[in-house]
């Protein structure tokens, strides 16, 4: 593919707020939080900003007003949990066209001033919920029961997942898992959700806002942030599994995403220091894990269990904790510790010499499946 | 109309639908069914290959197979509350389509993807009729699982 001039993007900014439970504070204000983390990071100012991209999920008529932004496009792009990655794409594309010079991804979110309880999404739609199919902790489990059905997966090896992440969490401040491990034994005691998922099998909502900051490579090298350059980008669409009926058997529609990102990026799985996946459930990181190619069709239960995407493990996985354990900022966590590892910023769980992150997204939950966006982007230490 | 038993087209977007639900309270399972590809379809959709021409509903077995399952423990609407834990059950049906919804006449424990199923309909109100599924009558057929 011909590449456009200055279509080398980099990450030059990343601003991520106080993320947790119950925070009290608007959504609005979340993205300026974020938004002024950012711009500090970069070192750039609000006139700076020629492009922004609301990740919300809602539409952001009210937002740059409120932000104090003039850019030329406000867009809205509502993928759910593959909304960071997919506005990433756009990012690249406007840089490219010079339609934009730095563009602004932002995301706030305060799911605890609407949802109480556990915290435990309960979205449904359409006909399913007619027989009590709510929320993608369900549409997960058709997945999960089906792996373990064709491939032996067992309780105890979802249950590696949770453990694993959570020693990553238990050792990075702001996370929710921060200073609180937990052993395989919490997890098989932990109750039932959706059989086989139990309650640390699934990830929580949370509040806080994240903002993150594109340019090209070029407008990278003056600004003040170690520069994380964006190797490449691709998605698939789970619609395509769905008609050939082995969505249950598929956590997404990885194989184009990922075929598009190596491609772009000219690099193979060997060359991945560190894996950020899109993390809901224990069942999403053994079947991407497969998806990608870090082990066989299959094998995922058990190399978790193996311990390799542990610290010094074959790919470290999650390495902030993921969203099962650290927080859910609906796809811009993995985003956002693909980034702190390649700049070196992950302290106690900081992967010697990474240079090459990978990233998942996964969003628009399914009703009737998993969900149905996958995004892949590669991410690099440097220009 | 109780919170319980919502009338299915209030989770439709609109009432393509409306056939299929007509049928449950004839006690008649209908698919959508291209004329042009022979392919069935649920719910109302365009064929990939035919589009929206040649789309009609027809009467289809009403039988199929446990593709995938979940028990739910978790109460995530109140109104569900006292069921439970309940089954959810993705059923491939013979023609060919998915279809989401609860076993009935069988223990949770007893639920085994590739089980063979059979619709029963259940009048939950004047209004609305749910198909639900137990287990076949019929010796398991040689569908996958």
């Amino acid at each position: 593919m011909a590449q456009l001039k200055g279509a080398t993007c980099a990450i030059v900014g990343v601003g991520v707020t106080q993320q947790g439970r119950n925070l009290d504070i608007p959504e609005r204000e979340l993205r300026r939080q974020a938004l002024d983390l950012a711009l500090e990071d970069a070192g750039l100012g609000r006139a700076d900003i020629d492009g922004y991209l609301a990740c919300h999920g809602g539409v952001a008529f009210e937002d740059l007003r409120f932000l104090g932004l003039g850019p030329l496009f406000s867009w809205s792009l509502a993928s759910g949990g593959a909304s960071a990655i997919s506005a990433l794409i756009v990012a690249r594309g406007v840089l490219a066209l010079g339609q934009a010079t730095h563009v602004a991804l932002c995301y706030g979110f305060a799911p605890s001033q609407f949802r109480s309880g556990s915290g435990i999404g309960g979205f449904g739609y359409g006909y399913p919920e007619l027989f009590g199919m709510v929320g993608p902790s369900t549409s997960h489990a058709l997945h999960a029961q089906r792996h373990m059905h064709l491939h032996g997966t067992t309780s105890e090896q979802l249950g590696a997942v949770a453990v694993t992440q959570r020693a990553y969490a238990a050792k990075r401040p702001g996370t929710l898992g921060f200073g609180k491990p937990i052993t395989l034994d919490d997890h098989q005691r932990s109750r039932m959700i959706c059989d086989p998922l139990r309650l640390l099998d699934c990830c929580r909502d949370t509040d806080g806002g994240v903002c993150v900051i594109v340019t090209t490579a070029d407008r990278a090298r003056d600004l003040r942030a170690a520069p994380v350059r964006v190797l490449g980008t691709g998605t698939g669409h789970n619609i395509r599994n769905w008609y050939d009926k082995s969505v249950y058997e598929h956590h997404d529609d990885i194989a184009p995403a990922k075929a598009r990102a190596f491609g772009e990026a000219g690099i193979g799985l060997d060359a991945v220091d560190v894996a950020e996946f899109y993390d809901p459930f224990t069942i999403s990181v053994i079947m991407q894990l497969e998806e990608y190619g870090f082990c066989a069709p299959g094998e995922g239960g058990p190399f978790v269990a193996a311990g390799e995407t542990g610290p010094g493990g074959r790919v470290p996985t999650n390495t902030g904790g993921g969203q099962l354990s650290g927080y859910y900022a609906t796809g811009f966590t993995a985003l956002v510790e693909a980034i702190r590892q390649l700049r070196g910023e992950g302290g106690a769980t900081q992967v010697a010499g990474a240079e090459v992150g990978l990233v998942s997204g996964h969003g628009g939950n399914g009703g009737v499946q998993n969900t149905w966006a996958h995004a892949t982007a590669l991410l690099g230490a440097g220009l | 109309m109780t919170a319980r038993n919502p009338h299915p087209l209030d989770l439709a977007p609109d009432d393509l639908d409306r056939p299929f639900w007509e049928g449950c309270r004839r006690h008649e399972f209908l698919l959508q069914r291209s004329s042009i590809t022979g392919r069935y379809h649920w719910p109302a959709v365009c064929d990939p290959e035919a589009g929206r021409d040649g789309m009609e509903w027809v009467r289809a077995s009403g039988r199929g197979t446990v593709h995938t399952y979940s028990i739910i423990h978790q109460v995530f609407r109140p109104e569900l509350a006292e069921r439970v834990p309940y089954n959810v059950v993705v059923i491939e049906l013979d023609e060919g389509p998915f279809f989401h919804s609860n076993l009935v006449d069988c223990s949770n424990d007893e639920i085994q993807i590739g089980m063979a199923v059979e619709v029963v309909f259940e009048d939950v109100s004047d209004e609305v009729t749910l198909p639900r599924f137990r287990p076949a009558s019929r010796p398991p057929g040689n569908a996958s699982g």
